[in-house]
């Protein structure tokens, strides 16, 4: 049996969903672009961005914002620019959302259900504390919705049960997963049908690189903004978000970067000192495991544990931090160009923040890894701001069909 | 070599203590510095390079246990490793503690001596609350194989609680006490299988065990959790006329070295090459007599790795310092830290 979440809970069959999930709904199917959609979705936004629910979960509002009306209709009108083509729904679309970043639960699925699809959403079965409130909201909304909206959309939410999964996986259209690797090859068992694929969003981390010569000549207060900007991107999620920073690399000469790391170290340690994040003393013994291990495998050449919810560690030359050693572990680089950082970049490497570089000095470092890895480059405190195009994939035209019509 | 094994008996004072392990464990730390090129560079990437003096066994530098899960540390050269411990350990990996034939020596005397305290110098009869498969598929590989093996050394006519299929061998348990319940003897095994397996066998049979020594490891977690503490464990057994009950607290990463509870209460104590200090886990300073905290472990046994200054992942608490049964400082174990959770998108359903 599944638990259906949304848009009201009840218990159902994996048949009864399917069978609901592709009925002819009495105001007729949803199209690419569907009014309909942009109504609920607006709906919800401004449910999300009500003043009470924002200081209780901020990262709710940047949900809200995303769906605002405006936003929505510029995301579509950039995709209508193909005029031999024109764009369909792909079907039903199941997503495997990862746990604990609830919202990550509706960015794809707004973005898919706005490319008109059916969409069933996997609910994670240990979701955060926001999770909870975040389903009531849409439930609520979905009570006001056009029927095409209501029935061709669910959430669910289901224990250990392969059955399930299975049954999903070979009616749907297009399966996106997210998740660690480990979880994404187990899913990856589960048959799609033969012409359907997965968009997978699997482990990945992210970095930063600062110019030194612009960081020694900012003002104080844009340093400040910077840094507080950084705090956010890294200890929001506790910096184990696939966009939150591990490794701050300063480019320049090794006397400019010295001093423009010591200054920003000490920017740092006043700000996590004045935000007090909560770090359990697991996690700070995990971090002393992790960095007294890349110091052990000669990767590491001074490390300072400043206290528990900050180490930061100089990285021997050629090296980047690229695991997550425990929330508020950063390693710090050296490079005299943005070019030296090219043979250190993987595939793996997703969101890189930036400060103080111009934006011809970053296009030809993207030229140059030809496209081996690094999907974003945004300024320092925008790395967790969920974008349409996400791991390098256009969403909603990955969400959509183009037919021909010539 | 100036690090001395005065034995694993409790009589040291903690000023006396203190005065002994410090310059002890400081050689050690210069000696593993010196021969253990990992170690050397954790100790320089932390600026804990050990030239100065230290002032209190506290101002040493410790590894966090988990690390020997995931690094190799050894200070001896391969080809003097004579025998490797494996420890498995709650989350599945395992430590690999490297012994050279010094050490491994060293280790067993230092354990006898301190079991002797409470067993006595003789070899007894012993009876092991496991089966001998444990020890035939474990062996060495595993914690429980390896704890029972090591302690078999200090009994003799072994008999084993429960089969090969894991069921109460009654008979053999009955011949055993009939041979040898006159007199004193020996049981061991770990605690969660000395309440669930041998105690009921003991109320239901109406067993005598009053000449039994109990030793017994392996920690409270599966009892806490069936709501079962240290108190009723004693007061259960003492009814069935098991009154010497001793639990050992110790990790294969610090092998040999074991911390005893007392002749009569529950509180553990350090035998004489070894301490505990207790870290607040804020700021990793010592935390006073009756606040928890992380317990750290100083033994001076650990010579072929560096393993004498470690902080588990253990909570526990000082009660006081020497003013209990034996000197030195009385303390408990409280469980394990508890585990975080994780975060972030990497950490997904996990669930098919």
């Amino acid at each position: 049996m599944i638990q259906q979440r949304f848009p009201k809970p009840q218990e159902s069959s994996t048949a009864g969903l399917l069978t609901r999930l592709s009925a002819e709904p009495p105001d007729g199917r949803l199209v690419f672009g569907d009014e309909r959609v942009v109504d609920f979705l607006d709906t919800v936004s401004r449910r999300l961005l009500a003043p009470t629910l924002t200081r209780s979960h901020p990262e709710l509002a940047a949900l809200g914002f995303f769906l605002r009306r405006s936003r929505l209709r510029r995301l579509l009108s950039d995709l209508a620019n193909r005029p031999a083509e024109v764009r369909v729904p792909r079907g039903l679309v199941f997503h495997i959302p990862p746990a604990n970043v609830a919202s990550l639960l509706v960015y794809p699925w707004a973005l898919s259900m706005l490319a008109g699809n059916a969409n069933v959403v996997r609910l994670p079965t240990r979701g955060s504390e926001t999770t909870e409130p975040l389903l009531e909201l849409l439930c609520e909304c979905a009570e006001d919705a056009a029927p095409a909206v209501s029935h061709s959309q669910s959430v669910v939410a289901y224990g250990r049960d392969e059955e399930v999964t299975a049954a999903l996986s070979a009616a749907c259209r297009l399966r996106v997963l997210w998740g660690g690797d480990r979880t994404v090859q187990e899913l990856r068992r589960f048959q799609l049908g033969p012409d359907v694929r997965d968009l997978a969003m699997a482990d990945r981390c992210s970095l930063c690189a600062i110019s030194a010569r612009s960081w020694l000549a900012a003002s104080s207060s844009e340093r400040e903004d910077v840094v507080e900007g950084f705090y956010n991107d890294a200890y929001w999620y506790g910096q184990a978000a696939c966009a939150s920073p591990l490794t701050v690399c300063w480019i320049g000469s090794p006397a400019q970067a010295e001093a423009a790391r010591r200054d920003f170290s000490d920017r740092l340690e006043a700000v996590v000192a004045k935000r007090e994040p909560r770090i359990e003393p697991e996690i700070a013994i995990q971090k002393r495991v992790a960095t007294y291990g890349l110091a052990a495998e000669g990767d590491v050449e001074a490390i300072r544990h400043v206290s528990n919810a900050l180490a930061i560690v100089s990285l021997a030359p050629g090296r980047l931090l690229d695991r997550w050693s425990g929330t508020g572990t950063f390693g710090l680089a050296t490079f005299a160009s943005l070019l030296d950082l090219v043979p250190l970049i993987t595939t793996r490497h997703q969101t890189m923040g930036y400060f103080g570089l111009s934006r011809a000095e970053l296009v030809s470092f993207v030229e140059a890894l030809g496209g081996r890895g690094i999907d974003r480059l945004v300024p320092i405190g925008e790395a967790l701001a969920f974008e349409p195009v996400w791991d390098g994939y256009d969403l909603v035209h990955e969400f959509s069909k183009l037919v021909t019509v010539r | 070599m100036t690090t001395t094994l005065r034995g694993g008996r409790f009589t040291l004072s903690q000023p006396e203590r203190e005065a002994k392990l410090l310059p002890e464990l400081a050689e050690l730390t210069a000696h593993h510095y010196a021969s253990c090129a990992p170690y050397a560079r954790i100790l320089a990437a932390m600026d804990e390079s050990p030239r100065r003096d230290y002032a209190h066994c506290r101002d040493l530098p410790w590894l966090p246990v988990r690390l020997f899960k995931h690094h190799t540390f050894k200070s001896v050269p391969d080809a003097e490793v004579f025998t490797t411990v494996t420890s498995s350990g709650t989350t599945g990996d395992a430590s690999r503690i490297y012994l050279d034939r010094a050490a491994a020596s060293m280790q067993q005397r230092a354990l006898s001596e301190t079991l002797r305290t409470v067993i006595g110098s003789h070899r007894l009869p012993m009876l092991i609350a496991d089966s001998s498969a444990t020890v035939a598929r474990g062996g060495t590989h595993s914690t429980r194989g390896a704890a029972i093996l090591g302690m078999m050394m200090y009994g003799k006519n072994h008999t084993f609680l429960l089969d090969a299929d894991d069921q109460v061998d009654l008979p053999a348990v009955r011949a055993f006490l009939a041979a040898h319940g006159e007199r004193p003897f020996l049981v061991f095994g770990f605690t969660y299988l000395i309440w669930s397996r041998l105690h009921p066998v003991l109320v239901q049979e109406g067993l005598d065990l009053s000449q039994g020594v109990l030793v017994h490891t392996g920690g409270w977690k599966k009892l806490a959790d069936r709501a079962v503490s240290a108190q009723e464990f004693r007061r259960g057994l003492e009814l069935c006329g098991l009154r010497r009950v001793h639990d050992f607290y110790g990790m294969a990463e610090q092998i040999g070295t074991v911390f005893l509870q007392g002749p009569d209460t529950h509180d553990l104590y350090c035998p004489d090459f070894a301490d505990v200090i207790i870290r607040d886990p804020q700021t990793w300073r010592e935390a006073p007599v009756g606040t928890p905290g992380v317990i750290e472990v100083l033994s001076t046994l650990p010579r072929s790795y560096p393993g004498h200054v470690l902080l588990t992942e253990d909570l526990g608490v000082v009660h006081g310092i020497d003013d209990g049964e034996w000197p030195g400082k009385r303390f408990s174990v409280l469980g394990r830290l508890p585990r975080a959770e994780a975060r972030g998108c990497s950490d997904a359903v996990g669930t098919p």
